[in-house]
């Protein structure tokens, strides 16, 4: 080590010289990045800023142009902000609990909007919900939280059905099962023609399976007992859980092997080329199928098993939230009116390239035969759930992720696994 | 024998750079491929289409060049900054016989052994509290924040090894502090300094953890999240984002090619002592 001490003075002298050398920096600095750095925040009558994860390339044009009607209208400007939606996934806690929030936001009605409003983080929106008095009743309870006030706006919904392509049904011969047998039925008849009957995408996207938990739990034991459970209000380990799991492992054969291997991107192309016969989805696979695929699809209602049990379908509902601080609350209702309007919910689902139905009653959706079908079966339901984690956390979403996926590869461990799932989930539900 | 063992050599390193050079192909490839052809036959299929429309549809509808430029204001200013500042501590720090250096130089390197996800959520609220949430000042200052440590300690390693003699031949020729440092010092430190240019570059450039914690703003977003930002809820244009992956190689490659010489010598920084 070859010190050198050239005395306090010097020292000192070093020291002022490293401050000039930071300060030339950062002046050289602020002549780099001041064009890219102005403010975005909002002031009282600035624009509405939207913080959406709707980052497919069609929904955010659809968005975009959204908001290019309402600048245009003169009721007051918004300015859109796409986040990817795994980023926006974790850090909207984030941005509702900073200084300066942004004003608006995509998310799910129902317990994630719920619980965000028990922190006092979400905007009271009844008075957009004064002039919705035309909105179904499922949709404003939905809307509504704990305390009964509205906090959330709906913009569309969409349903889970087995998807299949009419063209193999028709060279294989089969029709749409109604009830659990003739579901069972039609699984053996693929099987005997060498098609894994059911196809699944696993792989990276393990939540997927939740929809058959969520299924078979509201065909078996009712949609009220589903929502207690993922409550927290009943067990995991209950008996009337493991009668899920009963049903569930009659079906287990007829899953395609080779589901837990890849995501339900490519579980959907499975599908489409004729690898697997049925594909129990929500409308948003449809995206990641080619369009010449589209007209061929249909799909048909999760079977009946117990006829007794309420007939309740998922209906997974987007919509929009505001942050309870947002400096122009007068502007994020004007905005959010606008967004509920029928004028806007038709222009976005003609946009969007997904099926989606607008939760406008008014409005009209999509006429293609698979939307009217959608419709018709979601009109029908006595009960509509959101899914596992829309109806619970996305903290309680990992549990099931493990349990499920377990149960897929070991069903005979069922005691054993329920046991760990209630644990898990009690571990959620105290944290 | 000696033939055999070339041509044996040969055949593996070929293949272990194909190996290595599979998954960049990949993406090339997956890059110049039709939507519908992905869809229908998957990602991992032999191509059936080829097209360049995804390259302007990433840079267009990606709005990538606004990313590239943002990534562009971060980074270099991000590099020149930490790199000036170590190079300051570097030079105090081996020297001078400041008291405490040993710590000093112990304490800054002890924070790059925290992990960076602990520390998410001070910066993003100290980011707020600062007024500088959601601008790129507040990324360039917890770029600098966090490559400090670490390019002071490979700097400081590489300064205290220059001989002392010079230092005492520029201070009898009536050199100063800043003198030495600027004129003497500075010079010598050229290969560490290229060296850590280069790396660092690289590093914050593909930054991604740190862009997403202290941005909400898609106009502000550096490359990384734009990347991110193409893929959709479900739903994703892979074709798309592959292309989008292949623009946004491009400066760190021409990074890479240009300084070649000094990542070899970079990664040999410190290795002997």
């Amino acid at each position: 080590m070859s010190d050198f001490d050239p005395g306090r003075r010097r020292f000192l002298g070093h020291l002022g010289l490293a401050g000039l050398g930071a300060l030339g920096a950062s002046s050289f600095l602020s002549a780099c990045a001041s064009s890219a750095s102005g403010p975005t925040t909002s002031n009282g009558s600035g624009a509405v800023t939207i913080q959406s994860n709707l980052s497919s390339p069609q929904a955010k044009a659809a968005m975009e142009k959204l908001i290019e009607t309402f600048n245009a209208q003169g009721k007051g400007t918004a300015s859109l902000n796409t986040i990817a939606s795994e980023t926006f996934r974790t850090q909207l806690p984030t941005y509702l609990t900073s200084a300066n929030p942004p004003d608006l936001y995509t998310w799910y009605a129902g317990s994630v909007a719920n619980d965000y409003a028990s922190k006092n983080l979400l905007l009271d929106v009844s008075e957009v919900w004064k002039s919705l008095d035309d909105y179904p009743q499922s949709l404003r309870t939905l809307s509504t939280d704990a305390i009964g006030k509205q906090i959330f706006v709906p913009m569309n919904n969409y349903w889970w059905g087995f998807f299949y392509r009419k063209s193999n049904f028709a060279k294989w011969g089969v029709q749409e099962p109604k009830t659990w047998t003739e579901f069972l039925a039609l699984c053996e008849t693929l099987k005997g023609k060498g098609v894994p009957p059911i196809g699944i995408g696993l792989g990276d996207t393990p939540w997927v399976a939740s929809a058959w938990f969520d299924y078979l739990n509201i065909r078996i034991n009712g949609a009220p007992f589903h929502r207690e459970l993922l409550a927290g209000k009943q067990r995991f380990d209950d008996p009337k859980v493991k009668a899920v799991f009963t049903r569930w492992r009659e079906a287990l054969p007829y899953f395609d092997p080779k589901g837990k291997a890849y995501p339900f991107q490519e579980a959907t192309t499975a599908l489409l080329a004729g690898k697997t016969g049925m594909f129990l989805i929500g409308t948003f696979f449809a995206d990641a199928a080619p369009k010449d695929a589209l007209g061929d699809l249909d799909f048909f209602r999760f079977p009946i098993i117990d006829p007794a049990v309420p007939l309740a379908e998922e209906a997974p509902t987007d919509g929009f939230f505001a942050s309870a601080k947002t400096a122009n609350p007068t502007g994020t209702r004007a905005l959010l009116s606008y967004l509920a309007g029928v004028e806007a919910q038709e222009a976005y689902v003609k946009a969007s390239s997904g099926i989606v139905l607008p939760a406008n009653p008014r409005a009209k959706a999509s006429d293609s035969p698979l939307v009217v079908k959608g419709k018709a079966m979601l009109n029908e339901a006595k009960e509509l759930t959101q899914f596992f984690n829309r109806d619970s956390s996305d903290a309680l979403q990992p549990t099931a992720d493990t349990a499920l996926t377990k149960f897929i590869d070991k069903p005979d461990q069922i005691d054993a696994i329920l046991r760990e799932w209630q644990a898990g989930a009690e571990k959620v539900f105290k944290g | 024998m000696n033939k055999l063992r070339t041509g044996a050599f040969h055949t593996g390193m070929i293949l272990l750079s194909l190996l290595w050079l599979g998954p960049v192909l990949w993406v090339v490839v997956m890059s110049t491929r039709s939507f519908d052809d992905i869809a229908a036959h998957g990602v991992g299929s032999l191509p059936r289409s080829f097209t360049l429309d995804t390259y302007r549809q990433a840079w267009t509808d990606g709005g990538e060049l606004r990313a590239l430029i943002n990534s562009m204001l971060v980074t270099v200013p991000s590099v020149a900054l930490s790199l000036g500042l170590a190079a300051m501590a570097a030079f105090a720090l081996s020297r001078f016989r400041i008291p405490g250096r040993r710590t000093i130089l112990l304490l800054m390197l002890a924070g790059n052994l925290l992990p960076p996800q602990i520390l998410l959520i001070p910066v993003a609220k100290f980011s707020e509290l600062t007024g500088l949430y959601d601008t790129l000042w507040a990324l360039i200052a917890v770029q600098v924040g966090f490559g400090l440590g670490f390019y002071t300690f490979v700097l400081h390693g590489f300064m205290r090894d220059l001989p002392g003699e010079i230092q005492e031949a520029a201070t009898i020729d009536g050199a100063g502090t800043a003198q030495i440092f600027t004129r003497v010092m500075l010079p010598l430190t050229r290969p560490a300094l290229a060296a850590l240019g280069a790396l660092s570059f690289t590093w914050i450039f593909n930054d991604l953890l740190w862009a997403i914690t202290v941005l909400r703003t898609d106009d502000n977003m550096p490359v990384t999240p734009a990347l991110l930002a193409l893929q959709g809820q479900f739903v994703s244009s892979w074709n798309v984002i592959a292309a989008g992956t292949v623009i946004a190689a491009v400066p760190t490659v021409a990074v890479f090619l240009r300084f070649q010489r000094h990542f070899v010598s970079g990664l040999a920084l410190g290795a002997v002592k």
